[in-house]
Parts: structure tokens; C-alpha cells; sequence
């Protein structure tokens, strides 16, 4: 597969705000790629500058080898699913989708065979006569979907589309979009700040911070093997843990002095040299718990720690323990809540152990990117 | 994506064509000419003849005296008006009170003064100050009416929940917060009452009677007799006043007082 | 009880407008209807017994040709004020925040400006002597001898001045509630930025225009004090036609057989709009407004 959608270098900036730092991307055709990042991080003006609404202050846009970068985009083969749907509150469902048709003044028995087409594959055959406001949430997500799809774009640009629906209308829709992205093969570009969204419908992540990117990569990639301190944080919650490469007790584990804990085994892919200061993000479901000691393994940490906090969540349960100065959260899935005869509590005294294979060394680390993991238990007056 | 500077041309032009005209009209009342267009000096002369204007001064007196009255009323029956308007939405008798209010907003003025004349002539009332204060308040209840009542629409009754919650009865909630808070609202109703009285030409022409000169009836007397350099000077006065008061009511719908109205 | 309670309140709340409008605006509309069929009295007052005279007497073409002359300067006074509206509109919704709030109070300042003076000031530039005249003069764009007052050019002219705030307050309104991203979908899905304009804009606005026409279109028809002041023999209208009866002969029957015509044209349009929108009609602040 060829690369598809390609930024070169593109930089825009609005008033005093960098939105977007010299990124460079490329999207493979038919690919689900998503552009994932907090709020004010860049994606959507990156997304508006492959729909044409906005123009790089510097770099290029190509699309299957043509510069795109100064077409309108009126000009471009790429159509846009809009947050708010941007749906035409005076057209019909039906004259909605045509929209774009009938821009293009093709016949109009062509338009009514591909609306009727397009009113099938969101299953709306029976609504096309209404307006949009009319409508449910999700049914006009799905016109949204149509009016864009209708075109036969090359790149099809989503910009949020799930927001504005509630969380059960959200999972439905996810899956549709999936089922449309098999349907049509056409390359989807999709920006959001849910990490689940992403997660689940993407061949492919970019995940961006202040206007540039972090990482690219399969989710698994992205989730399991985070390059930075802000993807460890941003994508689902982590623990950093701070220290200094001591030897090389094997050629690819590294034994590593954490201050106010034993020394920790470590996966050492990197071949970080000895003395160097590296972060260490653990997830909190890769760390156990248990009240009794486990038994000492090749590469197992342990540590003693004592509860803090516990916080049940449903599937699982969420401890906050302290060892040593260290505050660690522990995630517990269980399997039969109300049978446990020592559940774990407050102040316990417990262990908390992992598998050297899942503290997973960071290449870049920012303090500022603490924030936002979630926050330890604090005493009321404490902030 | 680039905009279309057709629409700011335009803009620019339609402000020119606002402005230039007045702006002209202020320089030539400052012109020592008598004719206007030739420039022939800087006068105040105008301005000293008109304070000599004992004429233009009872009219003025007259307008005043007028538009307060007004104010006062339409405020007090417009007011009523909105809150019935409001309150009672959903009743059959409201739909015929809103279109009596609305209804004389799209009539010509020139209607309204023709069919209040006819019926002072008919009732046998004498025209004067008193047919014009009658008039004036009529049209100007309508403005009044909507305006308060886009600021009641506007009006997030839970703060007045908030204060009977909070132990207030309901006179007291009505005194402390929903007046205060609608206050702006009136204020800006006051100002277009006031406004419209003052600025009346057509209506007060066809009431007035002897003795009850007002100013715009002053000022048409002065256009068709051909005394313009007194005009430019008076009308530059005036311009000034508007200027003051637009300012004034800016401040105003900045809380959002001139919403729905205006 | 309760529900007697707030029956009550509503008809004391109710009755001070509705009694006075009823009074002073309903009463007096229904008497000019009635006056015109009453015979006028030599001393300008409204004489006795009943006369179908003064309607048969408005087949006059004098009056035929001055109704159409005010239907068509209405007509080209409302069509340029919404030509200039729109853009001016939808610029002042686009601006930048700080520039929005002035140019709007630059949109606004003349509408509270009064309108004697607005029409004065354009007499004395249109005036032979006056700035415009010279300027194109020497211009050699006309002749010295023609006259740029007391024409019909001159009455739609300054209409337009006049009323072009009340034609831009509504329309703006509407424009700054308009959601632009409609703008992007259109041009995304192929749309040209002027189809855009007048295929989602437009639309989009529909309601705005029709109050803008209103404001315009209804004073106009009744314009009496531009046609009295800038213009001349030659372009009456009905208004004009109406003072004089009034004030030069006194014959008030006549003045009010020329209302009904006049209410007869105002009306024609405002049932056109109410037809159209059908009973979407419910209670809430006329857009934007402003005053006749």
C-alpha cells in the first residue's frame, strides 16, 4: 500500500497558538487512521487542512501523489463528517445527501439511484422526506455519514463524529462506522480525544500533543509500548517511577536503583547504557496485589506497600497504595467480588508485584505530563 | 479557505454612504456661508442665532415635557403588557393581546397619525400637547411590550426559585432580584420610548394643535422655508445628543438589555 | 381558586395595554373606514349622512397612477436596501469580535439619528449648490443643468438611506446566530463560495429577509416625509396625497378613502408572508424590529 494522504512538514499557527509544529504524516489508502490528542493539541486543524479550510502557513499536502495544499475545497476529493454534522436544516434528509450530487450537476436519475443507494446503507428509507431536526442523534449522524460518502471521496475526514451522542448510541455507532469503513474501503481520516474510539476502529494512531506528534503506531503499539511520557499518560492511566540503570544481570534486562524501593528488574530493549537516569511507566493492571507475599520468580518485582484508598469500579477495583514515597494505583479485575474471603482495605498491609516485562522505559519524559495521570487520594484541604 | 472581500467592500461603502452625508452636513454648520457648499470660514454665528431662537427653545421644551410623559406611561403599560404576555403564553386571550401589540408596529405612521386625527376630530377633542402625549404613548407601548418581553424570555426564572428557596417571599424575590435583574431591560425600553418620542415627526404632525410646536414639527417648518444654516447647527446639536445616548444604550446591551428588541 | 387567582392577574395585567390600544389604535383604524363614507363639511370637519362618493371618486387615474408609483418606488427602495443589507450583514457577523461591536454601533447610530435630519442633509448635498452636484459636475459626469432633487431618483435614494438600518438590524441578527460550519459543508461536498451563499446561506437567513422586506416594504409604502422633502411634483406618493387632503384642503373623508387604499396595500403583503409561513406563528420578539 501506497502512502495516500501525505503532510509534509506542516506548520500552521494561529495569533500567538502554534496549532501545528512542522508535522509530517503520510496515510496508506484505505486505511482507518486516527489523529488522537487532548483538546487544543493540533488534530483538528490538521484535519481542516486536508479538508481545505484552512492553509498551512508552511508545508505541503498531497493526495495519491498531486499537491492538494492551496486547492478550496470545493476543489478536493476529500469530503468531511463534521462534529456538529453541519447537516442543511432547510434541505431534507433525502436533499441533503443529494447535496453534493447536485453541486456537481450530474443527471438526475443518477442522483436518485445513489441517494436511494446511499438512504439503504444507513437504513434511513423511511426518513429521507424529514429535516434533520427531526431527527435522532444518531440518525443524523448516520445522513452525515451518507452526505459525505455520496461523493465518493478519496479521504473521508470525521472530525469528532461521536461526541455529541451518549455513551450506548456512541458503542452502536462505532461499530457501524467500522462495518461502512469494510463496506467502502475508501481511506478514513478520524480525529478525536477518546482514546477508546481510537482504539478500537484504527489500523493506525497518531497521537499529538502542542501541535506535534508523539507517536504513530498500531494501537497495541501505542498502548503497550508508549515512547513517551505523554502517550503513557494520555492513553488509558500509568504509574512513572523514576531511576537509574545500576548493571545488566542478563543482555536484555537491566537492573534498575528506584530510590525508596528495592531494586527493580527491567526489560532494557533500548540498551540504555548503566548509569544513565531513565522513567519507567507500569500500567496499573500489569501490577498485582495480594495480602500475602508472592513467591519470589526470575524477573518478578515485589514490593511492600500499604493501602491507601480503594475505589470499586465495576469490573474492576482500583487500590492506591504507597511504597516507600512512591504512590502507586493497582487495577484488580475480579472474578468473585462478594465470595472473597480477605478482601483487600483500607491501610492493609499488602504486596504489590509485576513482571519485569511490563515496566516499560520511556525515551522522553516531561514532569508536566504527572498531570495527567490520574491524581492519588488527597485528606480534604490538602491541594 | 479564503473569504470573499466582496461583502467588507460593500460594508465600507454603506458606512461612507451613512456617514457622509451627516458628517458634511456638521462642517457646514460651521460654515460662515449662508448657502453652504463654498467654505467661507469658520462660525460659530449659527449656533449664537440659534440660542436666539426663542421659537426653537419652547419647542424644545415642548418635546421634552412630551417624550418624559411618555416614557413614564408606555414603560408602565408596556411592562404590563410583557409580563401578561409572558406569564399567561399559553392562553387563547394572549394570542389576541400579543397581535394588538405587534399589529402596530407594521402599520405606517402615516395610518396611525391620519386615524388618531379622525378620531379626536370625531370625539370632539381639542388638539394638543395632551392628543400628542396620547399618540406617542400608543405607538410607543408596542416597543416597550417586546422588548421586555425578549428580556423575560431571555430571564432564567430559576434565580427567582432560588430566592423564594432561599426564604424570600414572593415579593420580596420580585423586589431584590427580578427587577434588578431586568432593570437594563427597562432602562433600554425607557431609552427606544423616549427616543421615538422625541424623534416623531409624522404622527405628532397630524395631532398637533396650536401651541403644541414640537421639535421635529419646528425643524420641518425651518426645512421648507430654507433656513439651513440654522438647521445644520441645531441638527449638529442633536446629532451630538444621539451620539451620547447610543453610547449610553451600548453600555446597556452589553448585559444583553437591547437583545430581542432592537 | 387558585385558577381565579391567576385569571385575575391576568386580566389586570392585561387590560391597561389592551384597553388603550384598543382605544387608541384599534377604535380610530375601524373610524377611517367609516369617515370615508361620510360627506366632508366646508369648515374641514366631518359632515353628516353617508356618501359613496369619495371611494367612486378614487378611480380617479391621478390616484391610480400615484398608488402605482408608490408601489413601484417601495418596491426598488426595498430590493436595493436588501442588496446592500446582506453583505454589509454578513461582514459585520464575520468580523472579529472587537471589530463586530463597532461596526455595529456604526450600523446603529443611524438609526437612532432622527429621520428629519437624515432627510435634511441629503437635501441640502443633493441642492444645486450642495457637495454631490458640484463634485459630479466638475466631474463631467452631468450636466450643469440637471437637477439630482425633487425626481423620483432622489426619493428612492434617500428611502434607502433611511431605512438601510432597519433592513441590516434584523438580517445581522440572523447572520450572527448562523452556524458557518453549514458554509464549510457546502464548499466541502463541492460548492462554489457564491453557490455556497445562495444555497445554504440564503436559506438559511430565509426568515430574517422576510422582516428586512417587511421593515422596509410597509414604512415605505407610507413614506410621506422623503417625497414631501426631496422630491417633486412628479413623485407623489400616496402619503403626500393624504397630507394634502388633510392640510391644504381639509377634506378628511377623502384622507381617509386614500388610507383604506393605503392599508389595503400594506396589507397585501403581510397576508402574503402570513400565508406562507402558515402557523409557525407563535409568540416571540419580532427579529431585530425596529421602528416604522
Amino acid at each position: 500500500m501506497a502512502e495516500f494522504l501525505e503532510f509534509k512538514n506542516v506548520s500552521k499557527r494561529f495569533g500567538a497558538i502554534q496549532a501545528v509544529d512542522g508535522v509530517s504524516l503520510e496515510i496508506k489508502r484505505g486505511e482507518f487512521f486516527a489523529l488522537l490528542g487532548p483538546s487544543g493539541c493540533g488534530k483538528t486543524t490538521m484535519l481542516r487542512i486536508a479538508a481545505g479550510f484552512e492553509t498551512p502557513d508552511a508545508g505541503q499536502v498531497f493526495l495519491a501523489g498531486r499537491e492538494i495544499t492551496d486547492l478550496p475545497p470545493n476543489r478536493r476529493p476529500v469530503n468531511t463528517i463534521f462534529q456538529s454534522y453541519a447537516l442543511f436544516p432547510h434541505l431534507t434528509v433525502r436533499d441533503n445527501i443529494a447535496f453534493g450530487l447536485q453541486i456537481a450537476k450530474k443527471p438526475k436519475a443518477e442522483i436518485d439511484r445513489e441517494v436511494e443507494t446511499m438512504l439503504r446503507l444507513i437504513r434511513l428509507e423511511d426518513q429521507a422526506g424529514k429535516k434533520p431536526d427531526l431527527l435522532s442523534g444518531g440518525q443524523r449522524q448516520r445522513v452525515a455519514v451518507a452526505r459525505a460518502l455520496i461523493n465518493k471521496p478519496g479521504v473521508l475526514l470525521l472530525d469528532e463524529p461521536l461526541a455529541a451522542l451518549d455513551l450506548k448510541l456512541r458503542q452502536r455507532m462505532l461499530i457501524e462506522l467500522d462495518m461502512i469503513h469494510d463496506q467502502v474501503g475508501i481511506t478514513f481520516l478520524y480525529v478525536t480525544h477518546d482514546q477508546s474510539e481510537a482504539m478500537s476502529l484504527s489500523d493506525r494512531i497518531a497521537v499529538m500533543n502542542a501541535g506535534r506528534i508523539e507517536q504513530i503506531g498500531a494501537p497495541a503499539e501505542i498502548y503497550e509500548a508508549p515512547r513517551t511520557s505523554f502517550v503513557a499518560a494520555f492513553i488509558g492511566d500509568t504509574n512513572f517511577l523514576e531511576g537509574v540503570v545500576a548493571d545488566h544481570p542478563e543482555p536484555e534486562y537491566s537492573r534498575l536503583r528506584i530510590e525508596g524501593l528495592p531494586d527493580a528488574t527491567v526489560y532494557n530493549d533500548k540498551q540504555i547504557a548503566d548509569g544513565h537516569k531513565i522513567f519507567l511507566s507500569i500500567r496499573p493492571e500489569k501490577i498485582q496485589i495480594s495480602r500475602d507475599r508472592p513467591e519470589p520468580k526470575p524477573k518478578r518485582n515485589a514490593v511492600p506497600a500499604v493501602v491507601e484508598d480503594v475505589i470499586y469500579l465495576g469490573p474492576t477495583t482500583k487500590y492506591w497504595v504507597r511504597a516507600g514515597e512512591h504512590r502507586l494505583q493497582v487495577l484488580r479485575q475480579h472474578a468473585r467480588f462478594f465470595l472473597d474471603e480477605k478482601p483487600i482495605r483500607w491501610k492493609d498491609d499488602v504486596w504489590v508485584f509485576w513482571h519485569g516485562d511490563d515496566g516499560f522505559m520511556l525515551e522522553g519524559f516531561r514532569r508536566d505530563d504527572e498531570k495527567l495521570v490520574a491524581a492519588p487520594p488527597q485528606k480534604v484541604g490538602e491541594a | 479557505m479564503k473569504r470573499s472581500r466582496f461583502p467588507f467592500i460593500v460594508t465600507g461603502l454603506v458606512l461612507v454612504f451613512f456617514y457622509l452625508p451627516i458628517l458634511i452636513l456638521v462642517v457646514d454648520s460651521f460654515n460662515a456661508s449662508r448657502f453652504g457648499g463654498a467654505w467661507r470660514g469658520f462660525s460659530l454665528k449659527w449656533y449664537v442665532r440659534l440660542f436666539h431662537e426663542p421659537a426653537i427653545w419652547t419647542a424644545a421644551r415642548n418635546t421634552l415635557v412630551i417624550a418624559l410623559i411618555v416614557t413614564f406611561v408606555s414603560l408602565l403599560l408596556g411592562t404590563t403588557s410583557a409580563l401578561a404576555l409572558h406569564r399567561f403564553s399559553k392562553s387563547r386571550f394572549q394570542r389576541v393581546h400579543y397581535t394588538l401589540i405587534y399589529t402596530p408596529l407594521v402599520v405606517p405612521e402615516i395610518l396611525m397619525g391620519i386615524s388618531l386625527l379622525m378620531a379626536f376630530v370625531a370625539a370632539g377633542v381639542k388638539l394638543g400637547m395632551g392628543t400628542i402625549i396620547l399618540a406617542h404613548v400608543t405607538f410607543c407601548i408596542s416597543y416597550v411590550a417586546l422588548v421586555v418581553l425578549g428580556r423575560l424570555q431571555d430571564f432564567d426564572f430559576t434565580v427567582v426559585e432560588a430566592a423564594r428557596d432561599l426564604g424570600a417571599t414572593g415579593w420580596t424575590a420580585t423586589r431584590r432580584v427580578l427587577l434588578p435583574m431586568l432593570a437594563p431591560g427597562l432602562a433600554a425600553a425607557g431609552l427606544i420610548a423616549f427616543t421615538l418620542s422625541v424623534d416623531d415627526f409624522v404622527i405628532t404632525f397630524f395631532v398637533a394643535g396650536p401651541g403644541s410646536t414640537t421639535l421635529p414639527i419646528r425643524v420641518y417648518s425651518m426645512i421648507k422655508h430654507g433656513a439651513t444654516p440654522l438647521i445644520n447647527a441645531l441638527s449638529t446639536l442633536l446629532l451630538a445628543l444621539t451620539f451620547t445616548t447610543v453610547l449610553v444604550s451600548q453600555r446597556l446591551s452589553k448585559s444583553g438589555a437591547l437583545e430581542g428588541g432592537q | 381558586m387558585k385558577n381565579l387567582r391567576r385569571r385575575g392577574q391576568e386580566f389586570f395585567l392585561t387590560l391597561p395595554s389592551f384597553f388603550w390600544l384598543s382605544l387608541f389604535f384599534l377604535i380610530p383604524t375601524a373610524l377611517v373606514f367609516i369617515l370615508a363614507f361620510r360627506p366632508a363639511d366646508p369648515f374641514g370637519g366631518i359632515g353628516r349622512g353617508w356618501t359613496t362618493a369619495t371611494i367612486e371618486g378614487l378611480a380617479d387615474p391621478q390616484y391610480l397612477a400615484i398608488a402605482w408609483r408608490t408601489l413601484w418606488v417601495s418596491f426598488l427602495s426595498t430590493a436595493f436596501c436588501l442588496l446592500l443589507a446582506v453583505p454589509t450583514a454578513y461582514a459585520v457577523a464575520r468580523a472579529p469580535e472587537r471589530r463586530r461591536n463597532l461596526l455595529l454601533m456604526l450600523v446603529i447610530v443611524p438609526f437612532w439619528t432622527s429621520f428629519l435630519i437624515r432627510v435634511f442633509a441629503w437635501k441640502s448635498i443633493l441642492h444645486p449648490e450642495g457637495l454631490i452636484k458640484k463634485t459630479l459636475v466638475f466631474c463631467g459626469l452631468v450636466d450643469p443643468s440637471s437637477q439630482l432633487l425633487y425626481n423620483l431618483g432622489a426619493v428612492i435614494l434617500v428611502t434607502v438611506y433611511t431605512f438601510l438600518p432597519f433592513a441590516i438590524l434584523p438580517i445581522y441578527a440572523a447572520a450572527e446566530k448562523f452556524d458557518y460550519r453549514l458554509l464549510e459543508a457546502a464548499r466541502d461536498l463541492g460548492a462554489r463560495p457564491f453557490q455556497a451563499f445562495r444555497k445554504v446561506f440564503l436559506p438559511g437567513i430565509r426568515q430574517a429577509l422576510v422582516t428586512a422586506v417587511l421593515v422596509v416594504f410597509i414604512p415605505s409604502l407610507g413614506s410621506y416625509i422623503v417625497p414631501d422633502i426631496v422630491g417633486g411634483p412628479g413623485s407623489e406618493m400616496l402619503g403626500n396625497k393624504i397630507a394634502q387632503r388633510v392640510f391644504v384642503d381639509r377634506n378628511l373623508p377623502l384622507a381617509g378613502g386614500l388610507s383604506i387604499v393605503l392599508i389595503l396595500a400594506v396589507l397585501a403583503p403581510l397576508l402574503g408572508v402570513l400565508a406562507l409561513q402558515g402557523k409557525k406563528a407563535r409568540i416571540q420578539p419580532p427579529e431585530g424590529g425596529g421602528k416604522p
